[in-house]
């Protein structure tokens, strides 16, 4: 079937907390606050396969309630394949399916359906949200290095009412002081720039990092910080022969001067980027890393290895939340305690779960 | 002694008849009818066939994959009506299901498999289905079974030519235009077939606004096949098959219309025979070319695709031995393959195999017929297993019988397997699987049936997984993983009775399946359970009715065998009326049509691509 997108899929692997989460107070200790039956605990975002739809399993803080399929059960309908994100504002989601070219919109606590955005979308990926306008980055034809854009969207009439060019790849994207911070890892072949978008007059301007950036978010003193993950070199048999070099990048964003680089090791590969306060972590070979935002070197201990197949992470103030993520299953999330490295419990969620939401 | 006349007698044959079965082989019974297959019709005792026959065939054009969903035993699996599609036998899977041109393994180079909405069927004279291992004869795949696309010859006394012209109409613009030539003297005999559909496949999902976007396709086919008598002992066969096919990959739910993608395929199949049969010795040649092509765009509006190829050239020589105070033979296959294959993203590799077999048969008294096979491959690129079949059946009184056989039977990597770029492993091993299949029933002039049950133990079953090379982590490869057993039982059952002019046909077909991974207990995803088929048919004077049950248990997609992620069990009908406008000696028409999906069930084979409503087809079937 679809095999060769299907295998590029695999190897996209990537998770982003995107900036716009607010509920920061962790424990959901006020029920009487509650907004919804998903309020007050965590969100996981399965892209799904050919084995079944891609999904939202909701996890409550305390961690006593555990639910797959969660807009299939209010809205009995299935999402489709493949979820790529979860974009939020104060009140809604917006459920990203890249090859349904569909953005579907619920309420973020209930989850009851409240509208869609299909049209003028063409493999869409990450989205941010700003007041009433969502920007959306979308690969256009994969195959095609030029056609690859921003979508902004009026969220009021859910219409596509502008598009905004840029180069080839656009991944993560996130809105800070009226401009847009868009990675490009390059879609199905390679990229090495940030966009850095003026919403006031759609001018772009580029930053070069390292080969393949995907996570990105501001940091707690201002900074952009973009983790590169470098890009596989194959030779004419497609056999791999090596990787170019990986990195954490800072980015002073008045100036958009790269003014810190950490430089992976040869042939590393991170992934995973998040922020949790002022400390970054990132994944290596399966294992998690932590360090200060301001370091000058990269760590060279991990904090945590994780089990199976850890295709996304999250951190907040006391736990860690790792998938074990299976494509052709229910995927397991597992919650450690971010002190001790304990761990706390395991939930079955999404099949394909890739990306973890605080709600 | 003519082995050409045999075929018509073999008992072991289970026909599936279908319902108009009186005009396709029993007019021909003094004719000589040549097969290119000599090995599915000699060499198949104690398995279970089933025939679909050109009546069949020329009934149900709307494609290979609703044929064989209705008519046959298997369980088909299609994304969307027209997209890809796959069958399997007994719980295995479709790399594990051999397809068999008179007698060449067509399955794919690239994947090992056969995609049955890229193939036209409509052309050839019969479709036999062999449920069972046979490795012995047809090598790789042929694991849950066999299926046979065959094309029949016959030479005759007098010089004859006939025509034959069927042209359908569907719902949803579906168009199917064929036309067939029979040349025939007693030295020559000529089948020609040209074969055009078409259709916009656009039917209507359950709710208003949604349809089957981008479903279209379109595809001909030209068949040219033709026998020469050479002299008293020896012929000479030609057989080509050729296929040229587009299709649109059609969208799923939520929103089908972000589908944008087109597939094409061509394919090229060319078989050269020359066969000398002389007293007891038998002997015959071949030469085989076979080329196929697939362009994926994965945006039709761009030039631009992922393609893969293949040639085989394949040779192959057979002699054997007729033992008459025995009743017994002996024969020798000897094979030379060499197969090139590339993608846009493998370089081209290169092949060879040699394959060496022996089979003895032997007839004991009119009661015993037994064979025994043993087979070794060479093959440039890994060991295969030596394999082997036993097969045997037992004829008793009262038209009652038992039957039997075992075999082991393999499945080697595909090139996929081995060299998809960054992911291929070439340390893989074939699969191999053991299986084993008795039967007993009974045989009249009104009942024929056949209750039987299976097993299959199949290991080193290739999965692609991720982190399957620790060396590669999260990267997807196959290794050989799985071991899972197979087991079931089947039944099969036809009544055919006539009460002055009332004519009554019955069939039902039904196969309860466990398919069981070893290491999780669990039934393997795409296996139901329960799979019944069952068809009605009733004929008096020119008209003929007929209604046809399809009833597919429920299947796990996950693993774990997971309830929120499942295919539902569904039941689709399909009702249709012939009529015989005229029937003459050298005049037969034959207007029809056809109601499928009578009761507009809403069903989905594959998760979020629902399956066409109740729709319309008429056709006219034209002999001259």
């Amino acid at each position: 079937m679809k095999m060769n997108k299907l295998i590029s899929q695999f190897f996209v692997l990537s998770l982003l907390f995107l900036a716009s989460c607010s509920s920061d107070d962790d424990g959901g200790s006020n029920p009487e606050e509650s907004k919804g039956a998903y309020d007050n605990g965590i969100l996981i975002s399965g892209e799904g396969s050919g084995a079944g739809t891609g999904s939202i399993s909701y996890v409550s803080d305390d961690l006593t309630i555990s639910e797959n399929l969660i807009y299939k059960k209010v809205n009995s309908t299935e999402l489709g394949v493949y979820v790529q994100s979860v974009a939020f504002d104060d009140d809604s989601a917006f459920i990203i399916v890249d090859n349904a070219n569909t953005i579907t919109v619920v309420d973020r606590y209930t989850f009851e359906y409240e509208g869609e955005i299909s049209t003028g979308l063409s493999t869409p990926r990450f989205m941010v949200v700003d007041g009433d306008t969502g920007y959306v980055t979308n690969w256009g034809d994969p195959s095609n290095d030029s056609d690859d854009f921003i979508a902004v969207v009026n969220l009021n009439s859910n219409a596509v009412v502008e598009t905004i060019p840029v180069g080839n790849g656009p991944e993560r994207i996130v809105e800070n002081n009226g401009k847009l911070y868009v990675s490009h890892k390059g879609a199905y072949s390679t990229n090495n720039i940030i966009s850095v978008i003026d919403t006031d007059d759609d001018s772009v301007e580029e930053i070069t990092v390292k080969d393949n950036p995907d996570e990105l978010f501001i940091n707690s003193v201002g900074d952009l910080m973009v983790l590169s993950e470098g890009n596989t070199i194959y030779d004419a048999d497609w056999n791999v022969v090596g990787q170019t070099a990986a990195s954490i990048s800072t980015i002073d964003t008045s100036s958009n001067a790269v003014v810190e680089e950490l430089v992976f090791a040869d042939g590393n590969s991170p992934s995973l980027m998040v922020l949790d306060g002022s400390t970054v972590y990132f994944a290596l070979n399966n294992e998690i890393y932590a360090m200060n935002e301001s370091a000058s070197n990269l760590p060279s201990a991990s904090l945590l290895e994780a089990e199976g197949f850890m295709y996304a992470f999250a951190v907040d103030s006391d736990r860690i939340y790792a998938t074990d993520t299976s494509f052709s299953d229910v995927s397991k999330l597992n919650i450690y305690d971010l002190d001790t490295q304990e761990k706390l419990d395991t939930k079955e969620v999404a099949l394909g779960a890739a990306k973890i939401y605080f709600n | 002694m003519k082995k050409e006349n045999l075929f018509l007698v073999i008992v072991c044959f289970t026909f599936f008849n279908g319902f108009a079965q009186h005009d396709s082989l029993v007019n021909h019974l003094d004719q000589v009818i040549i097969q290119a297959d000599y090995r599915l019709k000699e060499h198949s005792v104690g398995y279970k066939v089933t025939r679909l026959n050109d009546s069949i065939l020329l009934k149900n054009t709307e494609s290979f994959s609703a044929l064989m969903r209705f008519n046959s035993p298997l369980y088909v699996k299609e994304y969307g009506a027209g997209g890809t599609s796959s069958v399997s036998f007994r719980g295995t899977s479709a790399t594990n299901t051999a397809v068999v041109w008179n007698g060449i393994n067509i399955n794919a180079v690239n994947n090992g498999q056969t995609d049955f909405n890229a193939l036209t069927v409509s052309l050839f004279d019969a479709i036999d289905i062999r449920s069972g291992g046979g490795s012995l004869e047809y090598g790789s795949g042929a694991i849950g079974g066999t299926v046979h696309l065959n094309d029949y010859l016959q030479f005759s006394e007098k010089e004859r030519i006939t025509n034959q012209f069927v042209a359908s109409v569907g719902s949803f613009e579906t168009y199917n235009g064929l036309y067939k030539i029979n040349v025939s003297n007693a030295k020559f005999a000529l089948n020609a077939g040209l074969n055009y559909v078409q259709s916009e496949n656009d039917y209507p999902w359950n709710d208003g606004d949604l349809y089957n976007y981008n479903g279209a396709y379109q595809n001909l086919a030209f068949n040219v096949n033709a026998a020469f008598l050479l002299n008293t002992y020896s012929k000479l066969k030609l057989y080509s098959a050729n296929y040229l096919g587009e299709r649109f990959f059609s969208g799923e739910l939520p929103n089908p219309f972000s589908a944008n993608d087109k597939y094409n395929d061509f394919s090229f199949r060319n078989l050269l025979i020359y066969t000398h049969d002389k007293g007891k010795i038998y002997q015959e040649a071949k030469l085989a070319f076979i080329s196929d092509e697939y362009r994926y765009f994965e945006n039709e509006a761009v030039d631009y695709y992922d393609y893969g190829k293949s040639k085989r050239y394949i040779a192959n020589y057979n002699i054997s031995y007729q033992w008459p105070q025995l009743n017994a033979s002996i024969s020798s296959y000897s094979e030379y393959e060499s197969t090139f294959g590339n993608t846009n993203k493998i370089l081209e590799k290169n092949r060879k195999q040699f394959s060496q077999s022996f089979i003895f048969e032997q007839k004991i008294g009119s009661i015993f017929d037994y064979n025994a096979k043993v087979r070794k491959d060479f093959n440039s690129d890994y060991e295969v297993p030596f394999t082997y079949a036993l097969g045997m059946k037992l004829h008793l009184n009262n038209g009652f019988f038992f039957r039997a056989n075992g075999s082991k039977n393999y499945r080697v990597p595909t090139y996929n397997d081995l060299y998809w770029p960054g992911q291929g492993n070439l340390d893989l091993i074939p699969e191999t699987a053991w299986q084993a299949d008795v039967g007993i029933g009974f045989k009249n002039n009104l009942f024929n049936v056949d209750i039987g049950a299976f097993y299959i133990d199949a290991s080193d079953k290739i999965v692609w997984t991720p982190n399957g090379d620790l060396n590669k982590p999260n990267v997807w490869v196959p290794i050989n993983l799985d071991d899972v057993d197979n087991k079931g039982v089947e039944l099969v059952l036809s009544y055919n009775n006539c009460f002055n002019k009332h004519h009554i046909h019955v069939d039902v077909n039904y196969s309860y399946t466990e398919s069981i991974n070893q290491e999780t207990g669990k039934q393997v995803i795409f296996v139901p359970k329960h799979l019944l088929k069952g068809s009605l048919g009733y004929t008096y004077g020119r008209f003929s009715l007929y209604y046809q049950q399809l009833v597919t248990g429920k299947v796990y997609t996950t693993e774990s065998n997971s309830e929120d992620f499942i295919v539902p069990q569904h039941a689709v009908a399909n009702v249709g009326l012939d009529f015989r406008l005229f029937n003459t000696k050298n005049n037969q028409c034959t207007l029809g049509v056809k109601v499928n999906n009578v009761f507009d069930e809403y069903y989905v084979v594959q998760p979020r691509r629902p399956m066409p409503n109740r729709n319309f087809n008429f056709n006219i079937n034209y002999k001259f």
